[in-house]
């Protein structure tokens, strides 16, 4: 791709696009919690405007309060995998010896699981500390314990290759300590991998959320989940398509948003366009 | 060869520190296996006290856990504490549905991207470059199971083409691997294109460039020999999902794969099963990765250098 500056706007758009439909939610129009068994299946209408599920509740205003559940678990997994994949990447790459081998053995190790089954173990057996947060926040533990894999391995990558650089070994010849030489020298230059893996953790995680949600493991029935809804969905295939399409759609804006602002902030940091 | 050794045993003290890892935490849970069976009918103490010594459960865990490691050393993979009958037969039994399902998706997911990478590398930044990544990046933002749905809507129920549910022939694979290869295609032949790219814009590829090689000529001798080892990486990365990576793919299309037994052994809490597939799926990963760096290393003489 040349650096096409589209690619960044389209991403800021749908994220932007769902993160207003997420702090809009109390406002828009229909509630996402009042059984109205009167009303159950109806297709999208004036009064509903994407129709009702199963139980008779409004699908756009669960559709809202769903992309709340799907940002905050996004995010939130990003934050966390931040959080534990920069201080040991930064210290694998930095440090070395010891440590760089204890941490590549730690990052294997996760790499043998597929992660969704990692956060499911997690979510499904919950040991009691876990159990006690509130459900957004367990479902982004579990997954951010699997998923800082990526930030820690292109930090270690990129701390790797800065540590004998001429401008290290610069800012050493000054007097600069070990610390702030991290800080100050290497921590700028690796931060641009890591926030494009950010965008990228945040999508797949979205997805992830969505999926333990329609497996059963994620977010508990009267929480709107897209994941769940898909779920519901299936019950009632064939016979009320705005069930599926709607949550489908808004889970694909989100995930496709996210990719796009992942692939556009790299073009946007990458001087070698071309390769993208 | 030493460093064959040392790839060996690193893998193997990883796998041992991810088993102890799933056992201490399968451990500290609540309940136990004993409790499972007490649920339907109280039982009388001495066979409760034959059961607890059966599966050695009052013994604190580390012990345990050598115990299930001398087992293993001897072939014995446990006995299933749902099933109540071998591991190693449960997993035998569930093994090919996982293996043909995602050996499927993999062969289609190599053969259908290197042709798109290849496309995408003719002419970068062309119409055609544009259009495939935009098809490949926005069909990978599809939910799975959300595809899974309208496919089983469209084949299943609308068309009759093709059987909604459960295994049998070929024609139960055909929508699985559907659903398996489509997500996989954005990223390998992205993959794929990019490493051509990489080895055509190069110094080499001018040099060829300027002594005239021609267009098909030059994507052959010059592009697809550097796709080569980034995509041995990639698929050492790719092999591990045959043991368990398509666990909601087999959930939703009712297959009897490995994926769906991790699942159900999980939420039941067997954990001679989750062990026996935690090891057989790291397992996997780090043969593949080893695997694939060797093959690597044997294709391109300069990333042995690389540690």
């Amino acid at each position: 791709m040349s650096r096409d500056p589209s690619v960044l706007r389209t991403g800021l758009l749908l994220c932007g696009l769902v993160a207003v439909a997420a702090l809009a939610a109390p406002w828009i129009p229909g509630e996402p919690y009042r059984v109205d068994l009167e009303r159950v299946l109806e297709a999208p209408s004036w009064t509903h405007w994407m129709g009702t599920d199963g139980l008779g509740r409004d699908v756009l205003a669960r559709l809202a309060y769903g992309a709340r559940v799907s940002l905050t678990v996004g995010l939130g997994t990003a934050a966390i995998a931040l959080v534990i994949g920069l201080p040991l990447g930064a210290l694998a790459g930095y440090r070395g010896g010891w440590w760089d081998a204890a941490v590549s053995r730690v990052i294997e190790a996760v790499l043998c699981f597929p992660a969704l089954l990692l956060a499911l173990a997690l979510l499904a057996v919950a040991p009691a500390w876990l159990a006690r947060l509130p459900e957004t926040l367990r479902i982004a533990l579990a997954l951010g314990i699997v998923a800082w894999t990526p930030t820690a391995r292109y930090l270690r990558a990129e701390f790797k290759r800065m540590r004998g650089s001429e401008a290290v070994h610069a800012a050493r010849a000054a007097g600069a300590g070990g610390w702030r030489i991290a800080a100050r020298h290497l921590l700028p230059q690796g931060l641009a991998p890591v926030l494009v893996t950010m965008a990228f953790g945040a999508a797949a995680a979205a997805l992830a959320e969505a999926s333990l949600s329609f497996i059963g493991v994620g977010v508990s029935p009267p929480t709107a989940s897209w994941g769940q809804m898909l779920l519901e969905a299936l019950r009632h295939m064939g016979r009320a398509w705005w069930l599926a399409a709607f949550p489908g759609a808004a889970l694909f804006v989100t995930v496709y948003g996210f990719n796009r602002l992942a692939e556009g902030l790299r073009d946007w940091l990458d001087p070698r366009p071309l390769l993208r | 060869m030493a460093r064959a050794v040392r790839r060996a045993v690193s893998a193997a003290v990883t796998l041992g520190l991810v088993t102890l890892v799933v056992f201490a935490l399968g451990a500290s849970l609540p309940g136990s296996a004993e409790e499972d069976d007490e649920r339907a009918r109280p039982l009388p103490p001495d066979y409760r006290a034959a059961v607890r010594a059966q599966f050695h459960l009052d013994a604190p865990w580390h012990v345990r856990y050598v115990r299930w490691v001398a087992d293993l050393a001897r072939g014995d993979l446990g006995i299933s504490l749902r099933e109540k009958r071998p591991v190693a037969a449960i997993i035998r039994e569930r093994l090919p549905v996982s293996l043909a399902l995602n050996a499927l998706a993999l062969t289609a997911i190599v053969g259908l991207s290197v042709p798109i990478g290849i496309a995408g590398a003719w002419r970068p930044s062309s119409r055609t470059d544009r259009i495939l990544a935009l098809t490949t990046t926005a069909i990978y933002a599809v939910p799975v199971f959300w595809a899974a749905l309208l496919l089983q809507w469209l084949f299943s129920v609308r068309l009759g083409w093709l059987p909604l549910f459960g295994s049998g022939g070929v024609a139960h694979l055909v929508l699985p691997v559907a659903c398996l290869t489509y997500g996989g295609l954005a990223y390998v032949s992205r993959f794929v294109r990019t490493a051509i790219v990489e080895g055509t814009t190069g110094e080499g590829g001018r040099v060829a460039r300027a002594r005239g090689v021609g267009p098909v000529r030059f994507l052959v001798a010059h592009g697809i020999p550097q796709a080569a080892i980034p995509l041995l990486t990639l698929a050492g990365f790719l092999v591990p999902r045959l043991v368990g990576g398509s666990l909601l793919i087999e959930e939703i299309f009712g297959l009897p794969g490995l994926g769906s037994l991790m699942f159900q052994s999980v939420l039941a809490r067997d954990l001679p099963v989750v062990l026996a597939l935690t090891l057989l799926s790291g397992a996997a990963t780090l043969i593949a990765m080893t695997g694939a760096d060797a093959l690597a290393a044997w294709v391109d003489p300069r990333s042995r250098r690389v540690a």
